[in-house]
């Protein structure tokens, strides 16, 4: 018999489990600009940033076939709904929050099946840059939505020193390259986890950026591509 | 195992079910795809019937389906549509599940299943949809003019295709142009243009169920190596002035042509 107690101590160990796998991920950094909007991250072997639909695009750090899982998840609602309604009614909103959330809960609380170790951050591209939407989603299915810019990392701390310097030199009217430059230095705020001064080489050594883009000025059937 | 397909992910094509015998439907049409030097030119009427009745003179026939794919439908406009949404969709979730794209042969045999998949539809004579493709191959970077029997045969085209009502008409009009002015694709888009709204017209003249554009320009797009592009407005509005001017407005229009008594 499971009493509340076990299950209170099995999920507190879950969670402790899960953020010290995530301790070790890429950060992810995203920004709204004129031109577009941008995820940036380091990658080595496997591709981090990932089109989910017309506008929508999101990468995470985590266990490979956890981020494969929800990718695929998101593709298929996104789809589904897109062609059964219209591309107007596909919103992040109710991608993260009717298709992910939900199994990312129930598999957390459920002490007999694997928790998703993921940390996800969604990006929608609209008609203005005030208008884009970022969503962080947890490994417990909580998540929460920000404007203008967005950061995700291992560590809560990681998180705050990175929205710190986007707080201070974010703009919507800086230029693809200016964002870029941005991101990186962010992200690399973000890589040093434990806040020596210098990307953690865990992180760093044999990876290269990648950066993926929702052009918004394009007249191209699909917006999105990869910078890098 | 292989990932599902769209089609398995939607119920396509059952999911509409079958529409009661009788369904008024809306038809007709004059669809072109012409290549030229730098591409493929796609034009198309904008009337849309249903027997002899005029439903919408706006319609577009002419769509992208990717940025690397264009289709001019014909035949029952509902269905075309809901055919066209159903590709475009297809082609780019395969592209997002798959990461990569989907191929021109995958592109062209999508477009196959979801005409057999119409096949009963067809054969009540409500539901036939008859597309016409112009891709370009990513790998080779050659473009290609498709068309389909309505059980989802399909066949390249050299120069031309035409589909519709009113393509039969004009169908040997093309043989003409390429024999007296050398293959479309020797020629600049401007020039191809304006002979494309020639046979246009001439289709509008002779099949009730094709728009003609003394009102309303035609639908014209190209596709060539940076994608799918709509024609710019004044080319368009310049060349369906010659066209229409060169046939026959300034050379006493009205007056009976040959074999009429005259003056």
């Amino acid at each position: 018999m499971i009493s509340p107690y076990d299950w209170q101590q099995s999920v507190a160990q879950r969670a402790q489990y899960i953020e010290s796998r995530l301790r070790g991920g890429s950060p992810i950094v995203a920004l709204a600009i004129e031109a577009g909007t941008l995820l940036y991250t380091y990658r080595r072997h496997v591709r981090k940033v990932y089109e989910v639909y017309d506008c929508l695009m999101f990468s995470a750090m985590g266990q490979q076939a956890d981020v494969e899982n929800l990718r695929l998840t998101a593709v298929d609602f996104a789809h589904q709904e897109g062609f059964s309604r219209s591309e107007a009614d596909v919103t992040i909103g109710r991608v993260v929050g009717f298709s992910l959330s939900n199994p990312m809960k129930r598999a957390f609380g459920d002490i007999t099946s694997a928790p998703f170790v993921v940390l996800a951050l969604f990006a929608e591209m609209n008609h203005l840059p005030a208008e884009d939407l970022f969503f962080t989603l947890h490994y417990d299915g909580d998540f929460e939505m920000s404007k203008n810019f967005a950061a995700a990392a291992g560590t809560k701390q990681a998180e705050e020193r990175m929205e710190a310097i986007l707080k201070e030199k974010y703009s919507s009217s800086m230029t693809l390259e200016a964002a870029q430059e941005l991101a990186d230095e962010v992200w690399r705020i973000g890589a040093d986890v434990d806040n020596n001064g210098e990307p953690d080489p865990a992180l760093i050594e044999n990876a290269r950026p990648e950066c993926g883009f929702l052009d918004r000025s394009s007249d191209n059937q699909r917006k999105f591509r990869l910078l890098k | 195992m292989a990932h599902q397909s769209f089609a398995e992910l939607v119920g396509f094509p059952t999911c509409l079910g079958t529409p009661p015998k009788g369904t008024p439907d809306t038809h007709g049409t004059t669809v072109l795809a012409l290549k030229y030097d730098g591409g493929i030119l796609n034009l198309g009427d904008r009337r849309a019937t249903a027997a002899n009745y005029v439903m919408y003179d706006r319609a577009d026939k002419v769509l992208p389906l990717d940025d690397y794919t264009l289709v001019a439908i014909s035949g029952s406009f509902a269905r075309s549509i809901e055919i066209v949404r159903y590709l475009k969709h297809a082609f780019k979730y395969y592209a997002r599940t798959q990461l990569q794209e989907l191929s021109l042969e995958g592109k062209l045999q999508e477009v196959t299943r979801a005409l057999a998949g119409n096949l009963p539809m067809t054969m009540e004579g409500i539901g036939v949809f008859v597309p016409l493709i112009s891709a370009r191959d990513n790998n080779t970077g050659r473009f290609g003019i498709y068309f389909y029997d309505a059980m989802g045969a399909r066949f390249e085209s050299g120069e031309f295709g035409a589909a519709g009502s009113g393509s039969e008409r004009i169908r040997g009009v093309f043989d003409y142009i390429t024999r007296t002015k050398g293959l479309f694709e020797t020629r600049t888009l401007e020039d191809v243009l304006v002979d494309g709204l020639i046979m246009l017209d001439i289709a509008a003249q002779l099949d009730a169920a094709t728009g003609g554009f003394d009102r309303i320009l035609p639908s014209a797009c190209i596709l060539n190596a940076d994608g799918v592009h709509d024609v710019a407005a004044d080319m368009l509005v310049s060349a369906a002035r010659q066209a229409v001017r060169s046939d026959q407005l300034e050379h006493g229009g009205g007056a009976p042509a040959g074999g009429g008594v005259g003056k």
